[in-house]
């Protein structure tokens, strides 16, 4: 019996589904999303695959091993406001936690302007109006000691009252709750006395961190979304065990990796982001194949710039997470985003009478002037378009005609009052949105402590390529990667099917240094067999189960935490100072040459276990056949392109990627079209496909 | 007494005096300027350039916050690094601890004044420098400044400013609240070289860290701070290195000269005229009892403003300001409200605006003044009404308006000092950041941001229950924003919040207070806007707290356990808190815009249903009709506030006769219920409202108002009795039209000060 795995995700258009056979073949299919009834999306797409593979839907779905899924659904519940009505139940005195915040409006430095106009910033709507929180007595202190017992009678009534005004979610965080979760999980209990069937949300169980007011955000967040998700995971899974599909259905996480659909309903808040960070995940794993272990991925769309980082092969991860201003902790691909795409729009600065560009985006409607859709404001797309990168006949695979004309009156509006020409308006807007890019890797990066210039760069999004060539350039990065032309499309189900199955365990105990060892042990113990128990439940075989353990530690007295990596949950003595000296060389490698506080006493914060499973992965199929020849019928007519380097206009080749063929290579200046982007080619590189039919960008330092 | 400007015979250098800046600064020859730059540079290579230097100094900013890691870069966000020329005008200054940026050009200047000669400015130097009379906020704020060469000409300074846990003085943490003068406070550096040669100077090191009680977090933030140059440093040379010298001074001058555009364009649109506001500090020492008045004007007058603080208290106890701090202080509401839309490059803006304060006064202290308070009471007090007078200003153009902001929460920072041993058995003394919380006062378009944190310190971070209890040894019993702590008006501003805790895994605590605005509030409405809550610390003695618990009954307010309550005074001094003895602090919040009694029923109701306001204060402040229900009955309302206004009006009575009404169109608004009508010597002062004449524009219009003196009480449901910690007489004057009752201004005054004059138009 042929087996296969598949991904599916569904974004704002489209719904994705890749499907993997045993030898590693992949299928890729795409229907419409239906927002109205995503599960019906999802059905569409696996039944275009199953055609394409000659199987009807119940054929194909009872030979897939592994199904795994990334869901928007609390994404867009969130983007919509259409959560759920939501109580809170908190420790009697912090009722204005989540209202309180942490001061500064819930902005970090990505929304500057916010930050330095004030009248223009507010609070986000409140997830839970301060009518729909209730104060319970009870206190537990920072050594995890109950000093106030649960005052059940006032529990009671505050359950009730949240009952009776409709609340459709109850979410209970107490104050230092993750060292002694007995009032919370007794809480539970009675609201699921009290009323079966209610949403309920914990903050031990989901994030067991450090700081109330990020853990009250996270369940507050997760009651929102988590009507919304259950119902509709719920749907998803009757529907496919009805098509014929007979494993656990695993969801993607943003943590990277996959979670049961068990998991996923009562944690929906880690089905947030897991789109994009699916798509770094699918980077990791082909990355590994063609034997990159440091990659930058790098997706633009129409209106945005995602950077992941993947160094020594594992994804760099962030442990704050930012939605709507609410800030909550739990461990997720770390994923930067800046508003530069295609749509953003180029505009001149009143008072100085400079160029500017972005952060505002003309999105999909009107979308760049040249879509001919009533947009008339110069965008970055259009920019491309005058210099001769994109084809206004053979755009998206000649799905869209461009509108040069309408693409040149909107960029003369920049050029006149600059008095430049339109060739140094249009070239100018795309310098200013490539350093743009470039300045916002450079900082993903380095804040970090890595060097751009030890990775290698994936472009990925309708945009990337055309733009890979400069900023990659200007970051000193000598390969950029266009991963495999009939994957990249659909790189983020790809990269769900080619997921592992992973939970992220974490405890709090801070402990300080010199370290007890067996209380060190006690928690990772216990981590260690809750870890166990979840994977077995996921019918997970012992031998199949990977547990690694890392603490997060920092210098007493000091705030910035670094990930020390374990090697097991059974320390011995004799294994503290090496403890010592990797917090050491970690905290160095992060945050500087004598960072480090010598002398200091060290503290553990947060203890975690990444229990992972194996799963069967995709193999990509390399090429048996290198040529450097390439295809008479590759070539497409020539057309005049402007390049930076030379400040001319040239005739230039242009190739159709998809006839270019293993062991390919084409000299720049050169474009070359797919039928989902366009790869620029700057004199002086190389692009060449490789035998797994990627594209790819050699570049010389600058 | 004279300003500074009016003095000729002292020497403005530094040393007893404040450094000032003089027009022409006089460097040494042997030290070589970079001034080569190009007027004409292309937009796009501009744009990339700028772009860079905004990141480098974002790049510096977040360094600083890796290597240090103490609370107070972490959370409180104390630092601000900065760009600038060679002359040192500022280029870029960060959007973190706002006050810093007074302090830095001055220091800067002072170095190029003072050092060019000996020891001499060169490549591989930086500069560490405290001294607030050359230009340091207070003692604790430690400069590091970096000139950067090209070729041998000193091309641009890269600074930062950090806030030290301990810089020695007679208490820990080196806030003194009983200081008698400099002398007891912590070491005071003028600008010394620290580096030499890119090697720091071991000898200077020791000398800097040896005062400290906590030397080895001083020496790690002082790698931070180093790292932090480095790193800025390195980058600029990059960009030299790609773009040249040349190029990069353009965008550096071009950057300013943008500034100086954007900014005269908005003067263009404002009419000439001086705003005017007041304010007071109280117990500037333990066991003082007077009122403190501050006073700040600021004069437009083509296309130069100049500041002021005539009318201003002398210099007194532990409370004061140098010359930069009150300077910085001007420059954070000029920041964000004149160049928030160049991204704080304030540079510009600075080659127009003229900071005249007169010396020897609290805000402008004389050598050896006590100022390690500065921060969060002199500087605090200077701010806080520039950003009124400055909204005042920019009333009159409706875009402008936009950008108006009214005194935010915390404007007097209620502090708490504590100490003892910790629930780890260690030593530990700090304070309390809660307050940082603070609020955002109300706005010319909707209300303020409920505690929103402090305006000066626009991305703060207020640190969880659950922070302050793993670091001290306490227990909070509750932290809660305070219904009605908003000032109330038109629009509302931002509620601020209390903290309420006691010592929990250890026996005792021992705590100073330190505090102002109190008894007089300092968070004042704008344009009828009424005044947010007082500051208040309470402290119950004895309590049955413990009883409580062991029953599981927790509170959420000090007014539910039972003890012996005690006043806290201002300034005292190492009172112990038991275990059972309740303490609380609440800080003040945002003040109000406009009149309440023009708050739309919608936004009372909205107000009610989110606890932003009790229904007392619907009723009584904004004129609301409740339902029994507490819904707002809109119609009730409107009546009801109508029948107010008449009975305002019939009350007081108007003992300058009936006014007349003009006729036509206003010709300029000039605060929300105050406009101008006609111009030149006929221009005329006039209730928005209904266009009653409110005398000639030469006149002061509050002189024809109808006065309402009443108790300070009466300006927010939140606010006690002055008399508990001042003893001059304080009243909360009110100002409404005398034909409709429309309420104009108001002013909290102490009894004996005249009315204030707080706008002069020349049209």
């Amino acid at each position: 019996m042929a087996s296969y795995l598949c991904g599916i995700d569904i974004g704002g258009t489209f719904t994705d589904c890749v499907i993997v056979d045993g030898d590693g073949a992949v299928t890729t299919a795409k229907a419409p999303s239906t927002p109205h009834d995503f599960a019906q999306g999802v059905r569409d797409a696996l039944e275009a695959a199953g055609a394409k593979l000659g199987l009807g839907l119940d054929a194909l779905c009872a030979e897939i091993d592994m199904l795994s899924h990334g869901t928007t659904v609390g994404t867009n519940a969130i983007i919509q406001k259409r959560g759920a009505k939501v109580g809170l139940i908190t420790t009697r005195g912090h009722n204005d936690v989540i209202h309180i915040m942490r001061g500064s409006r819930g902005l970090t430095g990505h929304d500057i302007r916010l930050v330095v106009h004030i009248p223009e910033s507010q609070k986000p709507d409140p997830i839970v109006p301060k009518r729909l929180v209730e104060g319970v007595s009870e206190r537990v202190d920072c050594f995890g000691k109950v000093i106030v017992e649960l005052n059940e009678e006032e529990a009671e009534t505050a359950i009730r009252r949240l009952v009776d005004k409709g609340v459709e979610a109850i979410a209970v965080c107490f104050l230092w709750s993750f060292l002694a979760p007995a009032h919370e999980k007794r809480v539970k209990e009675m609201i699921e006395e009290i009323a079966p069937g209610m949403f309920v949300t914990t903050s031990h169980e989901l994030v067991p961190k450090w700081g109330e007011y990020e853990r009250t955000a996270a369940v507050a967040l997760n009651a929102y979304i988590g009507p919304l998700t259950t119902g509709y995971l719920s749907r998803v899974t009757r529907d496919v065990k009805k098509l014929g599909y007979q494993h656990p259905l695993q969801i993607t996480q943003c943590a990277g990796g996959t979670i049961s659909v068990e998991r996923a309903m009562a944690a929906p808040l880690l089905t947030l982001d897991s789109g994009p960070v699916a798509g770094v995940t699918g980077s990791q794993y082909a990355g590994g194949l063609m034997g990159y272990d440091n990659i930058i991925t790098t997706d633009m769309g129409g209106t945005s710039f995602d950077v992941g980082i993947i160094h020594d092969g594992k994804p760099a991860f962030s442990y704050t997470s930012l939605v709507h201003q609410y800030a909550y902790y739990l461990s997720k691909v770390d994923i930067q985003t800046i508003g530069a795409g295609g749509g953003s729009k180029a505009w001149i600065d009143e008072t100085s009478g400079m160029l500017r560009v972005g952060p505002e985006s003309a999105g999909a409607a009107p979308g760049p002037a040249c879509y001919g859709r009533g947009g008339d404001i110069a965008t970055v797309t259009d920019a491309d378009l005058l210099l001769g990168y994109l084809d206004a006949d053979n755009f998206a695979g000649g799905t869209l005609a461009l509108d040069r004309a309408a693409a040149e009156a909107a960029v003369k509006k920049i050029a006149d009052p600059l008095g430049i020409s339109l060739i140094e308006a249009a070239s100018g807007i795309v310098k200013i949105a490539e350093f743009q890019m470039a300045d916002l890797i450079r900082k993903v990066t380095i804040q970090k402590g890595f060097d751009p210039r030890d990775f290698v760069l994936f472009a990925f999004g309708g945009a990337g390529p055309v733009h890979a060539g400069v900023f990659a350039r200007e970051l000193g990065v000598s390969k950029v990667v266009v991963p495999q032309r009939e994957t990249a499309s659909v790189w983020c189900a790809f990269g769900a099917a080619a997921a592992d199955v992973l939970h992220v365990h974490e405890r709090v105990n801070m402990m300080r240094s010199p370290f007890d060892v067996n209380e060190l042990n006690n928690v990772l113990g216990e981590l260690a067999s809750h870890a166990k128990a979840e994977l077995t439940a996921d019918d997970i075989p012992p031998d199949r189960q990977h547990l690694s353990f890392s603490l997060d530690m920092r210098h007493k007295g000091q705030i910035n935490e670094v990930e020390v990596e374990i090697g097991g949950p059974e320390l011995a003595e004799a294994d503290l100072p090496g403890l010592h000296d990797a917090f050491v060389a970690q905290y160095e490698r992060q945050y500087g040459q004598g960072a480090s506080l010598p002398g200091a006493r060290l503290e553990v914060v947060t203890f975690r276990c990444r229990a992972a499973a194996d799963t069967a992965k995709p193999r990509l199929t390399r090429s048996e056949n290198m040529s450097a020849t390439i295809d008479s019928t590759a070539s497409r007519p020539s057309r005049p392109v402007f390049w930076t380097e030379s400040g001319e206009t040239a005739e230039t080749p242009v190739f159709e990627g998809e006839k270019l063929v293993p062991g390919n290579s084409i000299a720049g200046p050169a474009i070359v079209e797919t039928a989902d982007t366009t790869i620029v080619v700057h004199p002086g590189q190389t692009l060449s496909v490789d035998e797994f039919g990627n594209i790819e960008l050699s570049l010389e330092a600058v | 007494m004279p300003r500074i400007s009016q003095i000729t015979d002292v020497a403005f250098d530094g040393l007893n005096q404040p450094y000032v800046p003089p027009k022409e600064l006089s460097i040494s020859p042997s030290l070589k300027l970079h001034r080569d730059w190009d007027e004409n540079i292309d937009p796009v290579t501009y744009e990339v350039i700028r772009h860079n230097l905004w990141n480098i100094n974002e790049e510096h900013g977040a360094t600083i916050q890796r290597i240090s890691g103490s609370p107070v870069a972490m959370f409180a966000l104390d630092l601000n690094p900065s760009i600038l020329t060679e002359d040192a005008e500022f280029v870029y200054f960060g959007p973190y601890m706002q006050y810093m940026s007074g302090v830095t050009d001055t220091q800067v200047k002072w170095i190029l004044e003072y050092r060019s000669d000996n020891p001499g400015i060169k490549p591989g130097d930086m500069f560490l420098a405290n001294d607030p009379w050359v230009g340091a906020a207070h003692q604790m704020d430690v400069m590091l400044i970096c000139p950067i060469f090209h070729e041998g000409e000193l091309f641009c300074w890269i600074t930062n400013c950090l806030h030290q846990y301990d810089i020695g003085g007679i208490t820990p943490g080196s806030f003194c609240p009983s200081a008698e003068s400099a002398f007891d406070e912590g070491i005071l550096i003028p600008p010394v070289k620290i580096v030499e040669n890119d090697v720091v100077r071991k000898d200077i090191e020791a000398l800097y860290l040896r005062s400290s009680r906590k030397p080895e977090m001083v020496a790690l933030d002082f790698r931070a701070q180093l790292a932090g140059n480095m790193t800025a440093k390195a980058r600029i040379e990059q960009l030299i290195t790609r773009y040249g010298a040349k190029t990069v001074k353009s965008v550096m001058k071009k950057v300013i000269d943008n500034s100086e555009a954007a900014f005269l364009a908005k003067l263009e649109k404002i009419p000439d005229g001086v705003w005017r506001d007041r304010t007071y500090v109280e117990a500037c020492r333990p066991g003082d009892r007077r009122t403190h008045r501050v006073q700040i004007a600021l004069t437009k007058k083509d296309n130069k403003l100049t500041f002021d603080n005539e009318g201003t208290a002398p210099q007194d106890g532990a409370m004061n300001a140098t010359y930069s701090g009150w300077r910085g202080s001007v420059m954070v509401a000029i920041n964000e409200l004149l160049s928030w839309d160049q991204y704080f490059a304030v540079g510009g803006a600075l080659r127009h605006i003229e900071f005249d304060p007169v010396p020897g006064t609290l805000n402008c202290a004389d050598f050896p003044a006590s100022v390690s308070t500065a921060p969060t009471q002199s500087m605090e007090i200077s701010l806080y009404p520039a950003y009124n007078i400055i909204s005042k200003m920019l009333y009159s153009d409706a875009e402008l308006r936009q950008d108006i902001m009214g005194i935010g929460g915390t404007s007097q920072w209620p502090t708490t000092i504590f100490r003892g041993i910790d629930q780890w058995g260690e030593r530990y003394g700090y304070l309390l950041i809660d307050p940082i919380g603070g609020s955002i006062g109300a706005f010319a378009q909707g209300d303020g941001i409920n505690t929103g944190g402090q305006a000066r310190t626009p991305i703060g971070q207020l640190p969880n229950v659950e922070h302050n209890e793993q670091l001290f040894p306490l227990l909070f019993l509750y932290r809660k924003e305070l219904p009605d702590s908003g000032g109330a008006g038109k629009f509302r501003g931002g509620l601020s919040a209390e903290s309420c805790f006691i010592p929990h895994n250890t026996d005792y605590i021992t705590q100073d207070t330190l505090s102002s605005g109190n008894a007089v509030p300092t968070s004042t409405g704008m344009m009828g806007g009424y005044p947010s809550t007082t500051n208040a610390y309470t402290f119950i003695k004895e309590s049955d707290i413990l009883e409580r618990m062991e029953d599981s009954r927790l509170i959420e307010d000090s007014s539910e356990v039972k003890g012996k309550p005690e006043k806290l005074e201002l300034r005292q001094e190492n009172f112990t808190q038991n275990a059972a003895d309740v303490y609380a602090v609440r800080w003040s919040g945002g003040g109000g815009f406009g009149d309440p009694m023009q708050r739309s029923p919608g936004l009372i109701e909205h107000d009610l249903e989110h606890l932003n306001i009790t229904p007392e204060a619907a009723r009584d402040i904004f004129g609301a009709v409740l339902d029994a229900d507490d819904h707002v009955d809109v119609a009730a309302t409107e009546e009801n506030r109508k029948q107010i206004l008449a009975a305002r009006v019939k009350r007081l009575g108007n003992g300058h006769g009936p006014r007349d009404t003009l006729s036509g169109k206003a010709s300029l608004p000039a605060g929300d219920n105050l406009a101008v009508y006609g111009s030149g010597d006929s221009a005329r002062w006039a209730c928005a409202r209904c266009a009653a004449d409110l005398g000639p524009l030469s006149d002061n219009y509050k002189d024809v108002c109808l006065r309402e003196d009443r108790p300070v009480s009466d300006s927010n449901p939140l606010v006690g009795d002055p008399a508990d910690f001042v003893d001059d007489a304080v009243s909360f004057r009110l100002f409404h039209c005398p034909s409709c009752g429309s309420h104009i201004d108001n002013e909290i005054a102490v009894d004996s000060d005249p009315v204030m004059r707080d706008i002069e138009l020349t049209l």
